[in-house]
């Protein structure tokens, strides 16, 4: 069975890229929100195995979804890559404390995005 | 991008990641700006572009004059809209290029800058409209981890220049200037 991928942003630009890239490259399976509220719902309903979100959106912003999905016993421990296009160490800090597990900065760049993904879900 | 501990195989994996990722760039950028309902949808494609794609969230997106030889801010994000309100093209030699249809980029080694301020500005790109030069996006400070203007985003910036009309004239501007060409 195919690993499960929830991409989350507001823009469609971005998840437009990032499910491409990761169809092409990738066996991984994508479903997808558009900001962090939507995303907890999806999360809680589809069950991935990763997400992969911006911090910037609408709503919700990534970091207060991360901490939310968090406390969701049955997302607690999938793995949450923020998208931040600022790796400046005190944002990247927040990231963390939020619960994040790694970051990864826009401009995203396709080798390194599928790379990060398979050193969680694996190729 | 390659690694020393690369196998061949590996690099070669990861070339063809980076020309997929290429091409979904380009891809989405050109489906966004062709799918903005209007133009207040279409300036919100090039924010997306250029925050997302390109890298940077300082941008101005200026109108020409019919002579060509002023340029005023329409609409921007990240910059001071007051320090930035006109452009004279006699003033700015990069401007009267691009108003030949044809972008200037930043080098990544500059000795100057493109225009006359002390913003940087790593891009000049004409909007065309049937070929003409309806307005000029400026980009300025790409992100600090962005080390400069690369061949994808040429790319992007071409299909800006190509595809961004409808964020600075109103549909039916547009669809009356195809018509002219045409006939």
């Amino acid at each position: 069975m195919p690993k499960k991928v929830l991409l989350v942003d507001d823009s469609a630009t971005m998840l437009m890229m990032e499910e491409m890239i990761l169809k092409q490259r990738t066996d991984y399976e994508c479903v997808t929100a558009k900001d962090g509220l939507d995303a907890i719902s999806r999360a809680v309903v589809e069950a991935p195995d990763l997400v992969l979100m911006d911090v910037v959106m609408p709503r919700m912003n990534g970091f207060e979804a991360c901490k939310r999905m968090r406390m969701e016993a049955s997302l607690s421990g999938v793995p949450i890559i923020l998208v931040t296009s600022r790796g400046e160490e005190e944002y990247v800090e927040t990231g963390f404390q939020s619960g994040c597990n790694d970051y990864i900065t826009k401009p995203i760049n396709g080798s390194e995005l599928v790379t990060l993904l398979q050193s969680y879900l694996g190729q | 991008m390659r690694n020393v501990a690369d196998s061949p195989a590996e690099y070669e994996r990861k070339v063809s990641t980076e020309e997929v990722s290429d091409q979904a760039k380009v891809y989405a950028a050109r489906m966004r700006l062709q799918n903005a309902l209007d133009q207040a949808d279409a300036l919100d494609a090039i924010r997306e572009i250029a925050g997302n794609l390109i890298g940077t969230e300082e941008v101005g997106v200026f109108k020409v004059d019919k002579k060509l030889s002023k340029l005023w801010l329409y609409w921007s994000l990240g910059i001071d809209p007051n320090k930035h309100a006109v452009l004279e093209v006699h003033r700015e030699p990069k401007l009267k290029q691009v108003l030949k249809g044809k972008a200037v980029f930043r080098p990544r080694m500059p000795k100057g800058n493109l225009l006359t301020t002390d913003d940087p500005v790593s891009a000049l790109v004409p909007i065309l409209v049937n070929g003409n030069p309806v307005a000029v996006i400026v980009l300025f400070r790409l992100f600090p981890h962005k080390p400069g203007i690369e061949m994808v985003d040429r790319e992007i910036c071409e299909v800006l220049s190509n595809c961004a009309g409808r964020a600075v004239e109103p549909y039916h501007a547009l669809t009356q200037a195809k018509l002219e060409h045409e006939s």
